[in-house]
């Protein structure tokens, strides 16, 4: 047998070979090289199988889809906070928007604490109002949606907001009488912890 | 979702066998459980997504396609009767569903029987050349790089049936092509994949 022969063949041949076709590949470098490497890039393209992980939001996509469609049954009166119904995936942005924010408490907290004594203009934190502006606008942004798709579920949301806000404003009191208070800093972070958490808990789901 | 909520089949599986219970999750997803849902989402989602990325080479657009698959599967759960296999039915509608995407972007899905180029078939290499095996040397990432680069009809085969493992028979089937057609596309893929591999290798090779 000849390599043009073998080769001719080599598209039918499955993993075994004929008498004829074996001694051929043993007599012939060429072809054996070739064989072994289509072999090999065969055997690896089956660990390529299942290797890649979509991105979260394919799921909230598709139960989102699903629940508008009915082919989700769950009696609304299930639903609790723990458990709110699934909002859109454009809103995910609300959770680590939420989480970046406090970050940047964390960071500012952290500047106040280790450098020097803050003036009384400097008391008045530009920042902070600012922030606490953008809070209020994505709050309502947040609070229509869950009125939108579940207005049963808006007072309790609503009150949860009140009652993180409430404790924000407290600590952000303390921390700034007195920017070297540890405790009041902390207070401050787990207010801040405390709101992300319900905007997740609205979104119901995690950062990716 | 939350860890209370999340219906895992990790402990099923480990009491009562994969297919019980996924069967089990089948059957409280045609109730409308949403957890049950999710457990055959995260159970599969791999597979499809990856074959989904690797047909397109595009993460936005094999996010969208895995979305499309498993919604189109979900609607119709209620008529599965596990006369096949649950996974053997998603993956034949994910392959459908991308096969359709390619169809309407007018991408080829296998190339015309009469565009097979027979002369490129094979290098030939005399005995002795110094062109060492690629055997043992490809990794994954250099061979997901090359399949990226195969044209998008020997792509197709090649993931269908090296990835994949579907048979020449099934690949005819889906693709609308003859077996041999199949068979021959195949043939063409590897050869193409081993001249990328083998060219990127010497190109790593003279790199200083």
């Amino acid at each position: 047998m000849t390599c043009e022969e073998f080769e001719r063949v080599l598209p039918e041949l499955g993993s075994g070979h004929s008498i004829e076709q074996e001694e051929h590949l043993k007599s012939c470098r060429a072809c054996s090289d070739l064989v072994a490497d289509l072999n090999a890039i065969s055997r690896q393209g089956r660990l390529l199988q299942g290797s890649e992980e979509p991105s979260p939001w394919v799921w909230n996509s598709i139960e989102t889809s699903l629940r508008q469609e009915g082919l989700i049954h769950q009696p609304l009166q299930e639903h609790s906070l723990l458990h709110p119904p699934r909002l859109s995936w454009r809103l995910r942005w609300l959770v680590p928007a939420a989480a970046a924010l406090l970050i940047v408490f964390g960071v500012l907290l952290h500047e106040r604490g280790t450098g020097p004594a803050p003036t009384a203009e400097q008391q008045s934190p530009p920042a902070s109002v600012q922030t606490a502006e953008v809070m209020a606008s994505d709050d309502m942004q947040l609070l229509n949606t869950v009125g939108a798709r579940m207005p049963s579920m808006r007072d309790a949301y609503e009150a949860n907001l009140r009652t993180v806000n409430a404790y924000i404003r407290d600590a952000e009191q303390s921390a700034h009488s007195d920017p070297n208070d540890e405790v009041a800093q902390q207070y401050l972070r787990n207010a801040y912890e405390q709101k992300a958490m319900v905007y997740e808990m609205a979104l119901d789901r995690s950062l990716p | 979702m939350s860890a209370a909520g999340k219906y895992d089949l990790t402990d099923a599986k480990k009491k009562q066998g994969d297919r019980l219970s996924e069967a089990e999750a089948i059957e409280r997803a045609k109730q409308g459980d949403a957890a049950a849902f999710e457990a055959l989402y995260n159970l599969h989602k791999r597979r499809v997504y990856s074959l989904c990325l690797r047909m397109t080479a595009n993460t936005a657009a094999a996010e969208d396609l895995t979305q499309e698959a498993f919604l189109q599967l979900f609607r119709k759960i209620g008529t599965f009767r596990g006369e096949s296999a649950f996974s053997t039915w998603l993956h034949r509608m994910a392959v459908n569903v991308v096969l359709m995407q390619l169809r309407k972007k007018g991408l080829p899905v296998v190339p015309l029987e009469e565009n097979i180029e027979t002369e490129e078939e094979s290098p030939r290499k005399e005995p002795g050349a110094d062109d060492p095996r690629l055997a043992g040397s490809i990794d994954r990432m250099q061979l997901q790089r090359s399949i990226e680069s195969l044209p998008p009809g020997y792509r197709m085969i090649f993931l269908l049936h090296d990835v994949e493992g579907y048979e020449h028979n099934e690949i005819a089937e889906m693709v609308g092509c003859s077996i041999g057609n199949s068979k021959s596309q195949l043939h063409k893929a590897r050869m193409k994949l081993r001249e990328i591999l083998k060219t990127s290798r010497a190109e790593k090779a003279t790199k200083p």
